[in-house]
């Protein structure tokens, strides 16, 4: 049953493009990055229990990285995105080793506290980074026939046959799809046990033998490196970064992500992120203009309702739903037999 | 000279905002042991009701009084319909913080679909008058803010030493069971902390309003300024919440104008200070060490 919930869904991710208008090709491939960090926010906070409130940062210093890395030294799409991981996941151990001591609702301050400064630390350096007006992500290519730089772009080879947009869909997908699996076999592994132990209960996970440190700095620097790719996936379909698209909202997003599509799940961020999407970009333009502000007021009161509600979110629901209708079932049979 | 003193007037005055909105905090964490990520987005609300209150003719020292009872009521409400059922904070971090998120997001949307999204003109409470104190100028509004601050601390003070709902605070803060059984309502003292957290909030707003403009993120810096303000002075002191308001607002706007790192980021040494006082001393100046049973 679950490998044909995941093979379907290959495959309708897969024909996606070719149904879809181009318009919205381009805006489902916009949630691709906000999928991942979401995923990585879910390592952290729904494995591991660390509460992290700021991994919009991290994911602007994925963008700006590579934005800086294409722009300036002109390395290909993947190594940049490669380096992106790196440099957030580097940025997620320095952040996890304070967090050591700094626990629970203390790190959410903390967290909150990076989510706040990073804009102004893109305004302080922005002879670097362009502040709010911003940084285009350029290359040289030819243009009539001179190598200048422009805003960089998909261009699909000829023999797939394939417009940009769609080109673009599948190169992100196939970037998400790597990481989903590293992410599910990285859960599935010890270390990936020893995090759920941890956040269950930290003592008794060290008295089993786990390496707690290690172990919750290592998580935050994967989680990190998540968020470090969706944010260098984000830069690359916009071909632009500015120090306005990293803002508290955007960390407080992934959160709604994480804890809507249901936490400590893989898939729950993913459905939480195709979720907001929809939410954004498909509900919320079919509002009347005077309740299209309400977009987070919305959100924030389903936020609310579900962790009262269901606080295992969209997933959670789901698998109560199916596990009350085993239940059924077997009784069922069960009586039948008698 | 004469600039280093206006920097640290002017430093002390927004100082004393930060250190209403962290009064608020701690009358909050005391209660509930909760932090409120939703504080400055409720107080920026509340800052709208007194700019209405304005707008239907109230002069602004009547307009904040009436602010204050109805941000009293908005934080009461906030309290009783999505707060009280979530459940103990320390047990369950995650679900407090994402419910207060919720309502950082809510109110925020929220004063924007009421007020719309144009800058809202408050004037100064205490004009824009100043005088000199030697070479340096100082704003009287700057004076009027620490002035309120110490009338505010000093009504604390005397709520929660010689009143009897100020003893039921402070019970149910130290024992919600045993105040539960010797007769304390303690949801409806739980309801009053969250309505005098968002009454102070009213009044930091209207004091940070003329600073820039009222808008939707009015607060989301002071907000962060004030859990800076907390974390030095112990999340549950008022004498620490005072203090460290007063020490985070001189600290952010003195250091940016000397040290050329911070020009463009005043937040950033409010953000070392937290993390630095999180890792040595983290009960903050005045704050109880917590000791918990394993």
């Amino acid at each position: 049953m679950k490998r044909g919930v995941i093979a379907a869904t290959a495959l309708v991710l897969l024909i996606l493009p070719l149904l879809l208008p181009a318009f919205r090709v381009g805006q489902v491939t916009k949630w691709i990055p906000l999928a991942l960090a979401a995923m990585g926010l879910n390592l952290l906070t729904g494995y591991n229990g660390q509460i992290s409130v700021g991994h919009g940062a991290l994911y602007g210093l994925g963008a700006y990285a590579t934005a800086l890395t294409v722009t300036e030294w002109g390395v290909p799409y993947l190594v940049a995105i490669v380096l992106s991981a790196v440099v957030c996941f580097f940025a997620g151990v320095l952040v996890g080793l304070p967090a050591l001591r700094i626990k629970g609702l203390y790190l959410a301050l903390v967290t909150l506290a990076v989510a706040t400064l990073f804009p102004q630390v893109i305004e302080q350096f922005s002879s670097v980074t362009g502040g709010s007006s911003g940084l285009s992500v350029t290359s040289e290519q030819m243009v009539r026939g001179k190598l200048r730089p422009s805003p960089i772009r998909f261009d699909p080879p000829e023999w797939t046959g394939l417009a940009k947009d769609q080109w673009k869909y599948y190169w992100f997908l196939a970037v998400a799809a790597v990481c989903v699996v590293v992410v599910a076999n990285l859960v599935r592994s010890r270390v990936g046990r020893s995090m759920i132990a941890i956040r269950d209960n930290e003592i008794a996970a060290e008295v089993n033998g786990v390496n707690v440190s290690a172990v919750k700095v290592f998580t935050f620097g994967v989680s990190a490196a998540l968020a470090g790719i969706g944010g260098a996936l984000l830069a690359l379909s916009d071909a632009f970064v500015s120090s306005l698209s990293f803002t508290v909202t955007i960390s407080l997003y992934f959160l709604v992500a994480v804890v809507v599509g249901g936490a400590a799940s893989i898939s729950g961020p993913l459905i939480g992120a195709v979720f907001y999407g929809i939410f954004i970009d498909i509900v919320t333009p079919t509002l009347p203009e005077s309740i299209e502000k309400a977009t987070p007021l919305i959100l924030g009161a389903v936020l609310i309702v579900l962790m009262l509600v269901a606080p295992g979110g969209i997933v959670g629901l789901f698998n109560k739903l199916m596990t009350k209708r085993r239940h059924r079932l077997s009784t069922d049979s069960g009586s039948a037999t008698q | 000279m004469s600039e280093f003193v206006s920097y640290v007037a002017i430093g002390l005055g927004n100082g004393a905002v930060y250190a209403m909105i962290a009064m608020g905090l701690v009358v909050i964490y005391r209660s509930t042991g909760l932090l409120n990520f939703a504080q400055g987005e409720i107080a920026m609300f509340t800052t709208f009701l007194v700019w209405t209150f304005t707008e239907v003719g109230l002069p602004l020292g009547l307009a904040l009084l009436a602010g204050m009872v109805a941000g009293f009521l908005v934080g009461a409400v906030v309290h009783q319909i999505v707060i009280r059922p979530v459940g103990d904070p320390h047990e369950k971090p995650l679900a407090v913080v994402i419910v207060t998120i919720g309502l950082f997001l809510g109110f925020n949307s929220l004063a924007q679909l009421i007020w719309g999204t144009d800058q809202k003109i408050i004037p100064k409470l205490f004009g824009d008058g100043t005088f000199m104190l030697g070479e340096a100028e100082i704003g009287w509004q700057k004076v009027g803010a620490l002035a309120v601050l110490g009338v505010e601390a000093l009504l604390f003070w005397l709520l929660f030493t010689k009143t009897k709902l100020g003893l039921a605070m402070r019970s149910v803060a130290s024992n919600p069971e045993s105040s539960a059984l010797v007769g304390v309502p303690i949801t409806r003292v739980l309801m009053i902390g969250w309505g005098l957290a968002a009454a102070l909030g009213a009044v930091a707003g209207t004091f940070m309003a003329p600073n820039s403009a009222l808008d939707a993120n009015l607060m989301q810096l002071p907000l962060i300024y004030g859990f800076a303000a907390v974390t030095l002075g112990g999340f549950d002191s008022f004498v620490g919440a005072v203090v460290g308001g007063l020490a985070v607002g001189v600290l952010t706007d003195v250091a940016p104008k000397y040290l050329s790192v911070f020009e463009k980021m005043p937040l950033a040494p409010a953000f070392i200070l937290i993390l630095v006082v999180l890792l040595v001393r983290p009960q903050g100046l005045f704050g109880s060490k917590k000791v918990s049973r394993v």
